[in-house]
């Protein structure tokens, strides 16, 4: 039955049905895909019920559950091991989102401090352990609360099992990150379109955003660096005015559908200096290396030390580490930066996993040096998600073309 | 998510004034005991750490530590490499990082004599938080505090007063290209190169439509550390004339914000024209003090009692919810004067 719950709160009465209509049949199919791993993963670890926690910046499990976009600063969807789940938002048009939606056909609206609407429905459960996915972000007021519903069951995190759970990527989710990839390359070349001496940084991001909304993106997240030598590091943008000779770095990361894709690329305003090119070769061969390694079960841990082998090759190996750098890629999906590409991460990539390889670092070459596509793990190998040529961008080429 | 300008300005907000931020939170301290207070943010909600060092956590999550004497610290899960950034764009030279607060907290308060800790807003941190900082500091209380430095942001500042009006403006050019036909794609896009052009830290857009053609844009945005929102409807020369009536209402909840009026004014003002909504819908008029705009007012909407106070800036928000599902979507955001209220994103 499609309803709307209310929790009393005097601003958002009863009564609201929006239209949402049944899910089609393979969205059907890919929610009943993943509420089936997700209770095997239950079953596994002795959950009666699991409650996804989403802050204002962390939303992937509820997207998860619900695959509904949700705007409030408190959503959760509480998932028994048997029946139906219930959803909740601080926000009225979340629950009618979720509805909307069709994958969970009961949402309400969660009343602050109490959390009663979910509370009640918690402790009706009456679980003995429950998992909570972000649970260590769980305000102390919510936690008080859910600590309240249940006194005597067990609860832990659940974080770890829904990033599991979320790691492998289906036919479904792989078709939609593929849109994603679109939006990607046509960020890229907005990106590349604008470039010009005299130009602010935050007036390239603003340029970028446009391209990116009229896409249809719903978010995107986006770090820059413009300069020479000197960079060090990604960052939001400034009031810095480009110069002819500067190296314009940025990792781009639209979301589309709920699915965030990285594409990262450096562009030269003006020719690109004998540095910025060895920069480039560098850099690419590492990507290259990266990429050969990914195969069905390799390691994070491998995929990074392949990159970084290439930089030891070359006497390099010293930006390698975290005074100058932070990972070698991250996983991509419902949340942007998924199980870090780093040096003693022994995740293992299955089939379906997708992520960048971006071995971005400072180097004396070129300072900080930002080049990476997105992969998806097939049978055999990797495959790039973007059509974006991996080369150094320049302006002075790109305006002659 | 954040990721447009991010600037340190003098002449903007006098260093002065800034200290003066810092210094007010201190002299609150000694009378509720507190030695040290903790301001958390993260990158959704962290205008307090914004208002007080004028740092950007466009990642993770940080705390500035405030102790009752002395300058402020910041603390936090992003890298060392960023420091140099942060120093340019911030009044805070004390800048730690570290994978986990217990630890950064512990030597930050090594060799002084236990005492109190404030945990600003402490109800909505994080549990884990206060649970590492809590074994990371015996002997120490730690002691929950009220939204200390929000009410310090409540009425802004003449100087943030005209970043607010610097932002509204273009928060008004944005809304004047929302026009027919659209699609909303076109509108938000139009958003994003107006406001992040013109110096926008954060754009959050949201769209609806109706299903007898109405469409709705609402704008969301950070200009410095305030905030400005302003949504309107497209409903075409032949829309419905429920649609029309929703900017009647606002006008005339407008109208009715003023010194010391409650917010149940402006719903009492905006009623009649919102008489011929569709039966079966459900409205809210809503007033949210642009210090809690980041939230929508999420944390503080259930708070009670609440009353406009002179000086005020906030958005008005007509929000519709429609029996078939649809969704409406009006606001500005207006100065609370004595006896009416002044529309800043009204070109």
């Amino acid at each position: 039955m499609t309803r709307l719950l209310d929790g009393g709160a005097t601003a958002s009465p009863a009564g609201v049905v929006p239209a949402g209509g049944p899910p089609s049949a393979g969205d059907q199919a890919e929610r009943d895909r993943r509420y089936r791993l997700i209770r095997s993963a239950m079953a596994d670890q002795g959950l009666d019920a699991l409650v996804a926690f989403a802050p204002g910046w962390r939303r992937e499990n509820v997207r998860y559950l619900t695959d509904a976009p949700v705007r409030g600063s408190v959503a959760l969807v509480l998932l028994p091991a048997a029946g139906e789940p219930v959803a909740f938002s601080v926000r009225r048009a979340d629950a009618a989102a979720i509805i909307a939606g069709g994958w969970v056909t009961d949402a309400g609206v969660l009343e602050l401090p109490e959390a009663a609407a979910l509370t009640s429905r918690l402790a009706d459960l009456a679980p003995k352990r429950v998992g909570v996915a972000h649970g260590e972000l769980l305000p102390v007021v919510l936690a008080d609360a859910l600590r309240s519903a249940v006194p005597t069951a067990e609860i832990v995190s659940a974080t770890a099992l829904m990033d599991d759970v979320r790691l492998t990527k289906s036919t479904w989710e792989i078709a939609r990150m593929r849109r994603s990839a679109t939006v990607c390359e046509a960020g890229w070349r907005a990106f590349v379109d604008v470039l010009e001496p005299g130009l602010p940084e935050y007036r390239i991001v603003a340029e970028v955003e446009s391209e990116l909304k009229r896409l249809g993106a719903e978010d995107n997240f986006m770090l820059i660096a413009s300069g020479g030598d000197e960079v060090r590091g990604m960052t939001p943008p400034g009031r810095r005015l480009l110069e002819d000779g500067d190296m314009v770095r940025t990792e781009l990361t639209p979301q589309m559908d709920g699915y965030w894709l990285q594409i990262c690329r450096s562009a030269v305003v003006g020719e690109p200096s004998d540095g910025q090119r060895r920069s480039f070769d560098l850099f690419n061969e590492a990507v290259d290396a990266g990429v050969s390694v990914v195969r069905p079960g390799v390691t994070a841990h491998e995929v990074a030390v392949a990159q970084n082998d290439v930089f030891r090759r070359h006497g390099y190996g010293e930006y390698c580490t975290s005074q100058y750098t932070r990972v070698r890629g991250h996983g991509h999906g419902l949340h942007l930066d998924e199980t870090p590409i780093i040096e003693g991460n022994e995740t293992v990539l299955p089939e379906g996993a997708v992520f960048i390889i971006h071995p971005n670092t400072f180097t004396p070459l070129a300072g900080y040096h930002v080049l990476g596509d997105p992969v998806v793990v097939t049978k055999t190998g990797a495959e790039i998600l973007i059509g974006t040529e991996r080369k150094l961008f320049s302006t002075s080429e790109e305006r002659a073309s | 998510m954040k990721r447009g300008l991010v600037v340190l300005d003098h002449a903007e907000i006098p260093e002065d004034e800034r200290a003066g931020r810092v210094a007010a939170l201190q002299r609150r301290l000694p009378a509720d005991g507190v030695d040290v207070a903790l301001v958390y943010g993260d990158v959704y909600r962290s205008d307090d750490v914004g208002y007080l060092t004028n740092l950007c956590i466009y990642w993770n999550e940080g705390i500035v530590a405030v102790p009752a004497t002395g300058d402020p610290v910041f603390l936090t899960k992003l890298s060392p490499r960023v420091h140099t950034w942060m120093r340019r764009t911030s009044n805070v030279e004390d800048l730690r990082s570290g994978k986990s607060f217990g630890p950064l907290v512990k030597e930050l308060l090594a060799g002084r004599e236990p005492g109190v800790v404030g945990l600003v807003e402490g109800r909505l941190w994080p549990a884990t938080i206060v649970a590492d900082l809590t074994a990371a500091l015996p002997g120490w209380e730690l002691r929950p505090l009220g939204g200390l430095v929000r009410e310090q942001r409540l009425v802004p500042s003449e100087h943030e007063l005209a970043l607010l009006r610097d932002g509204a403006a273009l928060m008004a050019r944005a809304t004047a290209q929302v026009t027919p036909p659209g699609p909303a794609t076109a509108w938000v896009s139009a958003a994003e190169r107006e406001l992040r052009g013109g110096g926008y830290a954060e754009v959050l857009v949201d769209t609806a439509t109706t299903r007898d053609g109405v469409a709705s844009i609402e704008i969301t945005g950070q200009y410095r550390y305030g905030w400005l929102r302003a949504a309107r409807v497209v409903a075409g020369t032949d829309g419905p004339a429920w649609a029309s009536a929703l900017d009647t209402a606002l006008r005339a909840a407008i109208g009715a914000a003023r010194d010391g009026a409650p917010e149940t004014d402006l719903s009492a003002a905006a009623r009649p024209a919102l008489a011929g909504l569709p039966d079966g819908s459900v409205h809210d008029v809503a007033w949210t003090n642009q210090a809690d705009l980041a939230t929508n007012g999420d944390f503080e909407r259930h708070a009670g009692d609440m009353r406009l106070a002179l000086g005020a800036v906030g958005a008005i928000t007509i929000d519709v919810a429609l029996p078939d599902g649809g969704r409406a979507v009006v606001a500005d955001t207006v100065l609370v004067g004595e006896e009416s209220a002044e529309c800043l994103t009204k070109g």
